[in-house]
């Protein structure tokens, strides 16, 4: 590994300053970033820690929408009440996110900034219409989740921009369900996440881990046309098979959740 | 925790003793080589090759020597100053320390960084650039037996086994041993069988995945050398050191804790010749810690072929059986010749058949080695054998227990060696296993989209031989008690056993017992840790030596006129005056064993057999092929458990091990030889939700008479049936077979598909 400075910023203004440096990466848990690290895959000259930047708020707004911010662990959000009652589906996604030692620390903003297809939150986000809070050199911006992603670990974040904050709308009267499914051990990346979300019989569907970014599926009969490349976790004709089964049993699901 | 020596009548066998070392390690005391940082250290790293075979044209190291805080960076040429045959290995001295002239596996190490800081030594290896001239490579264990690449020049035997020494010298091969077994006439037997099947099964290349990978550090003066390191073999890699550096043998101390794992991976020399050698060259301290992913390209399983064909009469009897094995060795033998032997004779499993052939080969490849792999070849048999085995009831309607049952191996009937079976349950596990699954009683064979299933499957194993073991026990001042063995605990709890064994002798709590852990300067030469043979050997070595030292003791008491119940305390104050002296008894154990003739025939191929059989439930998603099991049962001949609960942990460890073997674990290679999923991100092991809601594990009621108090090992036992259990369960689920591993869901998938 590359020796490394890390900062830790006491502000948003000065976290954004310092990651215009032309070889700064921003760490919110540390996760993903120090795996890509070690594996010489990304080589920063410098760290800069979001952790005393206090984005950690978790509240819902008085429209109803659930605001959370960029740097709540995972865990702080699978264990609190008020995302268990109004979003249901985000706590059991998360229950078998990873495994809980990684919930502990990493967060939702590196979460959602990691631009990794294989995460769970991100479709799951994007269906539920979910969008993001961007504080960055030129100020701040917002965009849906569902617009971060640009391609195989590529979002549309730019240099020297922060996930600071997500708005999630209330659920209301939609019905959501979240399946993936592993082709390897229980706890491995997915193969495949299927988000569906009923709006009374109209479903908005976001698949992804199958694809390099997750995406929206305008109808059922999309799926087919989707293009789907083999990888580890099984060939494209069996990754395919696993998409009309599940958007089958995500659909299912969705109608039947109790929310 | 301080301990009172406690004398106790309770017997000390059959109790759940809990780990004496459990206190040190859930406090973070215990030792381990990976914490061991000693003053003036200097850090290794490996810099390794990027083709699977090639000639060395060229390392390139000035860049990462320039690299400030870099001590050195060390190639074969400054090794071959010190030791001018720089190759090690237990069957054959094929591999070499760094990578001389050739590499021929990806991965394979060429250079060491060293530094005093670890991170500097990691950057600076990345600067390191290596041209070769590439060659043609082989990776199929079976095309190698004919391929135009050949991995070695030359074979070059270790002479440590006299079955090999007729291989030195030979040339234009990739077969390291061909070994060949012939009881009665196969061929003839067959053609008289009224019906012959035929299969052919494979499995995959896997890795142990040791929580703590593997670590050494040496240090060294003008005339003495010290090696801490996590390993197996504390004794053959001072004996392996002392042959590369021609020094004796009492100059070289190797020294181990505890391991944090071992499975097979911790055996004769990893890292132990290379620290040696670095710290030499440097005088200095050297440490070598490799990360999770080194480990991918250090020792592996072996990934086999096996071809099975048998002769059965119309009632089910089967008369001839012919075994082809192809072990895939990758490119340096390690310990594959054994296994392709010492399992190869147990390849027609534990079946009652009259004319046997079989032809196991050890082969060389251009993939990292493969070597022992808890059950050192066995469960890629049992996988072969047991899938066959069943499909032949199956095709004759015959229900799997009964065929089996129909024909095990009797006790004193001869194995295909002649061995005649002595102490193997056989019967009584089938039977056992037969009555924990219901396998009377109706199924419920699920509906709509998720399909159950139910199968079985029973292997044994020889245990390794000739192998000795040596060990002393201590009777100190104050009648507490010290065992000295070089039996290594590597979380197997062989700590808490030899101390029962011994506690048993002398009538002793368990607890009052120290085991004092490998140290070749201290404790006596044991073979190995391996191949569940240490409670059986390492067991018996320390029975004896607490008889002998009992012995000693009660002489003593004799020769000062003490009553026989005198406390220990007082006896040697009565010899000495004082609180002072010892009595030392010693135990040697070699169990006798007759080398197989050429047609592979032996009286006496193993002093104990281990059995072990496991049944599964599982239900198959017909729209994904996604496997669940919902039901494992391990039932096992352990002979008399010496410690019950760690019988039953070890049963189920083995087992859940086994099923990460079987349903996904798989080192993916892509043309070029490149590991494909070289990290634990894309190499997945079992976790809490891959195991079985309801495992049960059990040791039947046997003894082993020549084991200690009836011992014997349990380490291997549980990983024989699970695959073939899995294979045959899918098969009555959803009526397709794999024969292949691992059976994911894909590969169910597509089976039914095909179907």
């Amino acid at each position: 590994m590359r020796p490394f400075e890390l900062l830790e910023p006491r502000s948003l203004r000065e976290a954004v300053a310092a990651l215009e440096a032309s070889d700064a990466r921003p760490m919110a848990g540390g996760t993903a970033i120090m795996l890509m690290m070690k594996a010489g895959v990304l080589r920063p000259g410098c760290l800069v820690s979001l952790r005393s930047l206090r984005l950690e708020q978790l509240e819902v707004a008085s429209d109803g929408a659930l605001r959370v911010g960029a740097m709540t662990t995972l865990r702080a959000l699978e264990k609190s009440e008020v995302v268990r009652k109004g979003w249901p589906v985000i706590t059991k996604t998360l229950r078998t996110l990873s495994n809980v030692r990684v919930r502990n620390v990493a967060t939702l903003g590196g979460h959602l900034a990691h631009g990794d297809p294989h995460m769970d939150l991100p479709p799951l986000l994007s269906a539920l219409g979910a969008t993001a809070t961007i504080a960055g050199p030129k100020g701040e911006r917002t965009s849906p989740v569902e617009a971060l992603y640009s391609g195989y670990l590529e979002t549309t974040l730019r240099k020297g921009e922060l996930i600071t904050r997500v708005e999630i709308p209330a659920l209301g009267r939609k019905r959501a369900a979240y399946l993936k499914c592993t082709t390897r051990s229980a706890d491995d990346w997915p193969a495949l996440g299927v988000a569906v979300v009923m709006d009374g019989d109209k479903p908005t569907i976001v698949v992804s881990a199958a694809t390099d970014r997750p995406t929206r599926l305008a109808s059922l009969e999309a799926a087919e046309a989707l293009h789907i490349e083999s990888d580890l976790h099984g060939s494209a004709a069996y990754k395919k098979q696993l998409l009309r089964v599940y958007l089958k049993r995500a659909i299912h699901e969705a109608r039947n959740a109790s929310h | 925790m301080k301990r009172a020596t406690q004398a106790t009548e309770t017997p000390q066998v059959g109790r759940s003793v809990p780990r004496l070392e459990s206190w040190l390690k859930v406090t973070g005391k215990a030792e381990y080589v990976h914490n061991l940082r000693l003053p003036g250290m200097l850090y290794g790293k490996i810099f390794r090759s990027s083709v699977a075979h090639g000639r060395i044209k060229r390392i390139d190291a000035s860049a990462a020597r320039a690299v400030a805080g870099v001590h050195s960076v060390v190639t074969a040429a400054e090794i071959r100053k010190l030791i001018p045959e720089p190759y090690y290995g237990p069957a054959f001295h094929d591999q070499p320390i760094l990578a001389v002239g050739k590499v021929r596996y990806v991965g394979e190490p060429v250079a060491v960084v060293l530094a005093s800081d670890p991170h500097v030594a990691e950057e600076a290896v990345h600067l390191i650039t290596a041209e070769y001239e590439e060659l043609p490579a082989v990776y199929d264990e079976v095309e190698a037996m004919t391929s135009k690449a050949i991995v070695h020049d030359e074979l070059k035997p270790a002479g440590t086994f006299p079955d090999l020494k007729h291989l030195k010298g030979r040339k234009n091969t990739n077969v390291a041993l061909e070994f060949r077994l012939r009881r009665g006439n196969a061929e003839k037997a067959m053609k008289g069988a009224e019906r012959v099947f035929e299969h052919r099964f494979r499995t995959q290349q896997v890795m142990h995945t040791p929580l703590e990978p593997l670590v050494s550090v040496a240090e060294s003066t003008e005339s003495t050398l010290t090696i801490h390191t996590a390993s197996q073999s504390p004794s053959f890699v001072r004996i392996e050191i002392a042959r590369l550096l021609g020094w004796p043998e009492n100059r070289i101390r190797v020294r181990v804790p505890f391991l944090g794992g071992g499975f097979g991976a911790k055996l004769y020399i990893k890292l132990e010749a290379l620290v040696s050698v670095l710290s030499l060259i440097t005088r200095k301290p050297v440490k070598i810690s490799l990360t999770m992913e080194e480990q991918f390209f250090t020792i592996t399983k072996h990934a086999s072929t096996f071809r099975i064909k048998s002769g059965v009469t119309k009632d089910g009897r089967i008369v001839a059986r012919d075994c082809e094995v192809w072990w895939n060795g990758g490119a340096y033998a390690d310990i594959g010749p054994r296994v392709a032997q010492k399992s190869g004779f147990t390849a027609p499993g534990p079946y009652d058949v009259q004319d046997v052939a079989i032809d196991s080969y050890a082969l060389y490849t251009n993939l990292p080695p493969a070597g022992a792999l808890r059950g050192f070849g066995i469960p890629q048999l049992v996988w072969a054998y047991e899938s066959h085995t069943d499909l032949i009831a199956r095709e004759l309607g015959i229900d799997p227990v009964e065929f089996r049952r129909k024909n095990l191996l009797r006790e004193g009937r001869p194995q295909a060696t002649g061995t005649l079976m002595k102490d193997a349950a056989l019967e009584k596990v089938l039977e056992r296993l037969e009555v924990l699954m219901d396998w009377q009683k109706p199924f419920d064979r699920g509906e709509g989209t998720v399909r159950r299933g139910r199968g079985i499957a029973i292997g044994f194993k020889a245990c390794i031989a000739n192998t000795a073991s040596l060990a002393a026990v201590n009777i100190n001042a104050d009648g507490s008690v010290t065992v000295y063995t070089s039996c290594v605990d590597m979380g197997q709890g062989s700590d808490t056993a030899m101390a029962q064994i011994a506690a048993e002798v002398l009538h002793l709590a368990t607890e009052s017992v120290t085991v004092v852990h490998s140290d070749t300067d201290v404790t006596p030469f044991d073979m190995a840790t391996l191949g569940s043979r240490s409670l059986f050997h390492s067991g018996n070595a320390v029975k004896l030596a607490a008889e002998d030292a009992l012995k000693k003791l009660v002489q003593l008491k004799e020769e000062l006129h003490l009553a026989a119940d005198t406390p220990v305390a007082e006896v040697f104050r009565k010899k000495y005056g004082m609180r002072a002296g010892s009595v030392t008894g010693a135990g040697s154990f070699i169990p006798p064993y007759t080398p197989p003739d050429e047609d592979g025939q032996s009286d006496n191929a193993t002093p104990f057999w281990m059995v072990g059989a496991s049944g599964v439930e599982l239900e198959v998603d017909t729209e994904t092929g996604r496997v669940r099991l919902t039901r494992l049962v391990n039932v096992a001949d352990v002979g008399t458990p010496i410690n019950p609960r760690i019988v039953e942990t070890q049963l189920s460890s083995g087992a859940i091990m086994q099923l990460g073997f079987s349903l996904f674990e798989k080192m993916l290679f892509d043309a070029e030889g490149q590991l494909r999923n070289a990290s634990l991100a894309e190499y997945k092991i079992p976790g809490f939700l891959d195991i079985p809601e309801h495992i049960t594990n059990e040791a039947v009621v046997a003894e082993q008479r020549n084991g200690p108090f009836g011992g014997k090992g349990v380490g291997e036992t549980a990983t024989f049936g699970v695959s073939p259990a899995i294979a045959n369960a899918i098969h009555d689920a959803v009526g397709v077979r794999l024969t292949e591993l691992p059976m994911n869901p894909e590969a169910v998938f597509m089976a039914m598909q095909k179907k």
